[in-house]
């Protein structure tokens, strides 16, 4: 097994030089960047509009005046202006490159979480750890600058790292081999599950880690019969994990029960009132700086919870547009996807979509009372640092991934037709869609 | 958005996932915002606002104390003890118990050893009216499972006094009988709502739409008529009154003759309001001189005499024979005082409460021989539309009777009856009204609505009500004046050495059957005095009423004693001018 993994990091790292067609580097799709920009700016009106609350809140229940007004807007505009340049980072630097280090940085991530649960499971050092209920997810930065998640990092791992495992296979055509592709796979799979589920007890990671596996293993056209056992023991799997854990039995039967939950249980509480939230908001929303909610009564409402506050302050009108707005990003992450000729990059955007897309859906669908809790951040919006930083470099590696799409003739490798001249760099796309169909 | 994504290939597969999914969301987010809005607009409310009373208090009462108003009903803030006896430790019951016995002293409900114990519930209450200090004090010894709860409650600096007046505020802070039961919407206000949407803490956030902040309208401050001093010498007047007749009941009613404010509402049995939850008879609340009529007697002959001047069918020096009997419709009339037989004045046999001279009058106000319809007429509308007899008065107070006078025309209100009512029998009327007739026809014909309001107090300002005219010219000047100079001479007749000098002070004896098993009875008989007192003009009318079961009580004997000492000691207070 370790020398089927090791050999599987190397060749990751080795450049194929065996692509079908040779796409040369053009202009990449800036709406990636300007949906991702629009939902930055959207979740820092929120801070600015709630964080004041929030703050007054927080300083409230702790009895301190830690929190200044505009506390979490600062923050966030920090986090913010990170992330974007780790979007610029990621999308600046060469993708070879980061293919070349996935595997290091795969096994720094594994090296993070199991550091964690020494510090944090086995020695107990709080200064250092963020535990709360026996589940350690955050590093602390000493000096009091805030915390890291290293999931966040390992999910960028995994990205990077299956990306490339998966895309040599798939040129060396085999994509359908269980074990020197999927086994390989399933090892990482188990181990990070491991780490996330079992150990930091954070099911909404380990749903969005299965979500890049999966929208990987589904990009690389893996046969759907192998595809289908994979599903299979992905639901044994959650079964498994539901039933052992005493708290997601309760999350499902609080989802189950609807909104008949006694308060008393914490996510009855959580779901109800996230949806008094969104129901408050009526069609066009009660308005900044209007929301009740957020005055302490509805849970986590600047992290998790900032889409039903969201509802509350814009309303039908204002969700909806989020949800374009997301859509309109997932869709152009698979245009990219479907649009890349090696396999590598096609896996690397289609993992982008699979990690953004489980985060999305699952938010929301928490949020609505549609799907049971998992305690997920909805991607840019949620304040937090760690999320948003790494998504957004991950959204900057699919931004250079659309350097490299390939349209019409030669999507399927047609050699003939050298479509790749210089003179079309950058024009391929706009000259595609002008051309009469 | 065009994506070209290939035919059949997967993403476009993940695309319509994608589109479903989020198409799925717009719709529920369609659901919740905007088909099921106001239900969860309705559920925050629910959680978000809170409400707050803000109780208004409860306007004062006062009395006048001679010119200025003063205090006689006040509010004070007692507090109850309750315990949870969830959170209190068997251990430390009997500490607790000590400790409230210690400082509660005699506040502690009976058997709280039990009360404490009871662990079923979360809410006992140990003891009650505690005072502030009280409070405080154990408050200080920092029991857990020891709360206060502040309650208010009505406060009478004077006691007793003018109990039947005032009425009680019972314990849900309802007014009961009196003024309280009369004016309890002026006296109770409004109370203000406080309605804000809270955070999370229960503090109030600005940005609801929803906050209401009405102040409390505290209730009005009312100044009665009474004036303590002169409430206070009644009282004392009747008690001693009662004293030494024995009588059980007794009822008296001071009025200003100028103005129809009540000066004074003296009543026995009487109780203090403060603990009328101790009060065993509930007819202690009853105010007698508004809530019970009865047949007044011989007092009602004043208003008879005054119907026979005013309508110019006699003088006081008209005469009659008397013959000590009178038949009316088939019935004899017999006087109570026999001998003043032969040719006699009118003013004689008001002197000597003779029945037949007043029968006469009823006589001569018809044809001279019968009390035909028209005499008939001519009383009721004298006694009931001028005077006010069995007709509710007005006065702000609880249960005030209407009384009764029967119609001249009806099948019960033939001769017989208005020969009766000659005489002030046959016909129930409350003291308030005569003691209001009897005002209008000594000041000159001015009937003068009965109040026992003076006014309100706005702050420290007292604002004076002015006296209402229910009628003027009830009679005429010079019938009043006649009028008041005989009953000024029936009083002197007798009792001129009683009187202080130098004042004009004229009064009515009265003593009337009343009904025992249906028939008037002569062993039960009330005793009245009706009389008034004045320098130039009368400054007060008094009326006394006592009575007791199975007693004779009567007017010269047992009632006129109490006029005759709250009389001499009204000249003295009201610092009237002797003449001469």
């Amino acid at each position: 097994m370790r020398q089927s993994l090791k050999k599987a990091a190397e060749q990751v790292g080795r450049s194929t030089g065996q692509a079908v067609t040779i796409v040369r580097r053009h202009a990449p799709d800036y709406q990636i960047a300007l949906y991702m920009g629009l939902l930055m700016l959207m979740g820092l009106i929120v801070m600015y509009a709630i964080g004041p609350q929030r703050a007054n809140f927080l300083n409230n229940i702790e009895g301190t005046d830690f929190y200044t007004t505009n506390y979490f807007f600062i923050k966030q505009t920090a986090s913010l202006l990170l992330a974007m340049a780790a979007f610029a980072f990621m999308a600046t630097i060469p993708y070879r490159l980061i293919m070349k280090y996935a595997g290091k940085v795969l096994l720094l991530a594994f090296v993070a979480c199991g550091l964690l649960v020494i510090l944090g499971n086995i020695l107990n050092i709080d200064q250092l750890t963020l535990c709360t209920k026996g589940a350690c997810r955050w590093f602390i930065i000493p000096g009091g600058l805030g915390t890291i998640q290293p999931a966040e990092f390992l999910k960028f791992g995994v990205l990077v790292f299956v990306a490339g495992f998966l895309g040599i296979r798939s040129q060396q055509g085999l994509i359908n081999d269980i074990n020197r592709t999927l086994f390989p796979v399933g090892i990482i799979a188990v181990l990070s599950m491991f780490f996330v589920i079992i150990m930091q007890k954070d099911m909404g990671t380990g749903i969005a880690l299965v979500s890049i596996l999966v929208a990987m293993l589904i990009a690389a056209n893996i046969k759907w019969r192998i595809l289908g056992l994979v599903f299979a023991g992905l639901l044994a799997a959650g079964v498994l994990l539901i039933v052992v854990a005493p708290h997601r039995i309760d999350r499902v039967a609080t989802f189950l029960n609807g909104d008949n939950t006694s308060v008393d249980d914490a996510s009855g509480y959580h779901i109800s009132h996230s949806k008094i939230a969104i129901g408050t908001g009526g069609l066009a929303g009660v308005g900044i700086g209007n929301s009740i909610q957020a005055s302490g009564y509805l849970p986590e409402s600047i992290n998790d919870s900032v889409f039903a506050i969201m509802g509350e302050t814009f309303g039908f009108l204002g969700l909806t547009g989020v949800i374009a707005v997301f859509t309109a990003l997932l869709l152009r992450l698979l245009k990219v996807t479907d649009h890349l000729n090696d396999m590598r990059m096609k896996l690397l955007a289609a993992g982008v979509f699979g990690w953004l897309a489980s985060h999305v859906i699952l938010n929301i669908a928490a949020m609505i009372g549609i799907f049971p809790l998992t305690g997920i951040t909805l991607p840019l919006l949620s304040f937090g640092g760690t999320s948003m930083i790494f998504i957004a470099a991950a959204l900057g590696m699919a931004f250079q991934m659309s350097r490299y799409t390939a349209f019409g003739s030669k999507l399927r490798g047609n050699e003939n037709e050298d479509s790749s001249s210089r003179r079309g760099v950058g024009r391929t796309r706009y000259a595609s869609r002008r051309r009469p169909s | 958005m065009k994506l070209e994504l290939q035919h059949g290939s997967r993403t476009r597969l993940l695309a319509f996932i994608v589109l479903g999914l989020m198409a799925i969301f717009v719709v529920r987010l369609f659901y919740l915002q905007i088909i099921k809005h106001d239900e969860y607009v309705a559920m925050a409310m629910e959680e978000q606002v809170k409400r707050l009373t803000i109780p208004a208090k409860r306007g004062m009462i006062y009395a006048m104390d001679g010119a200025t108003p003063a205090k006689l009903v006040m509010n004070t803030t007692v507090y109850t003890l309750f315990v949870d006896p969830q959170v209190i430790k068997e251990k430390d019951r009997a500490n607790v118990l000590k400790t409230i016995r210690r400082i509660a002293g005699g506040n502690v409900q009976p058997s709280i050893e039990e009360l404490i114990s009871r662990t079923d519930t979360r809410y006992q209450i140990l003891a009650t009216k505690l005072t502030r200090t009280q409070a405080e004090l154990i408050k200080k010894e920092t029991l857990t499972g020891v709360g206060f709860q502040e309650v208010s409650q009505r406060y009478y600096p004077e006691g007793g006094l003018a109990a039947q007046t005032l009425g009680f505020v019972n314990a849900e802070g309802h007014g009961q009988y009196g003024i309280e039961g009369k004016l309890d919407d002026r006296l109770t206000g409004k109370d203000g709502l406080l309605q804000s949407v809270t955070d999370v803490s229960n503090v109030p956030l600005t940005i609801g739409r929803n906050n209401v902040n009405q102040p409390a309208q505290d209730g009005e401050n009312i100044v009665l008529s009474i004036d303590k001093n002169i409430q206070s010498y009644a009282e004392k007047a009747l008690a001693d009154g009662l004293q030494r007749t024995k009588a059980e009941k007794g009822s008296v009613i001071i009025m200003d003759p100028q103005t129809g404010k009540i000066m004074a509402m003296a009543n026995q049995p009487t109780y203090n309001p403060a603990e009328f939850n101790k009060v065993q008879d509930g007819a202690a609340f009853n105010n007698g001189t508004v809530s019970t009529p009865y047949e007044a007697g011989s007092v009602i002959k004043t208003l008879t005499v005054a119907t026979g001047i005013d309508k110019g069918v006699i003088t006081p020096d008209s005469t009659y024979v008397n013959t000590d009997t009178i038949t009316v419709g088939g019935k004899t009339i017999k006087n109570a005082t026999k001998g003043q037989t032969g040719t006699i004045t009118m003013q004689r046999a008001l002197n000597y409460s003779l029945n037949t001279g007043m029968v006469t009058i009823a006589q001569r106000l018809g044809d001279g021989k019968n009390i035909n319809v028209q005499a008939r007429g001519t009383m009721y509308s004298y006694f009931h539309d001028k005077f006010g007899l069995g007709r509710q008065t007005g006065v702000e107070l609880a249960y005030e009777s209407e009384g009764n006078v029967v119609l001249p025309n009806d099948a019960s209100g033939a001769e017989v009856r208005y020969s009766n009512m000659s005489f002030g029998q046959g016909m129930d009327v409350t003291m308030v009204q005569v003691s209001a007739a009897f005002c209008s026809i000594i000041n000159g014909g001015t009937y003068y609505q009965p109040t026992v309001i003076n006014g309100v107090m706005d702050g420290t300002d007292f604002k004076e009500k002015q006296s209402v005219v229910a009628q003027s010219g009830v009679i005429s000047q010079a019938t009043s004046d006649k009028v008041r100079s005989m009953v000024h001479t029936a009083r002197s007749t007798f009792y001129a050495g009683s009187d202080k000098k130098g004042f004009e002070v004229g009064g009515k004896t009265g003593t009337s059957q009343t009904i025992v098993n249906g028939d008037y009875s002569d062993d039960q008989t009330i005793g009245t005095y009706l009389g008034y007192g004045g320098d130039d003009a009368p400054r007060y009318v008094i009326m006394v009423q006592v009575s007791g079961k199975n007693m004779n009580l009567e007017g010269g004997k047992h009632a006129m004693p109490i006029f005759t000492d709250i009389s001499n000691w009204m000249l003295d207070y009201l610092k009237l001018q002797p003449k001469g």
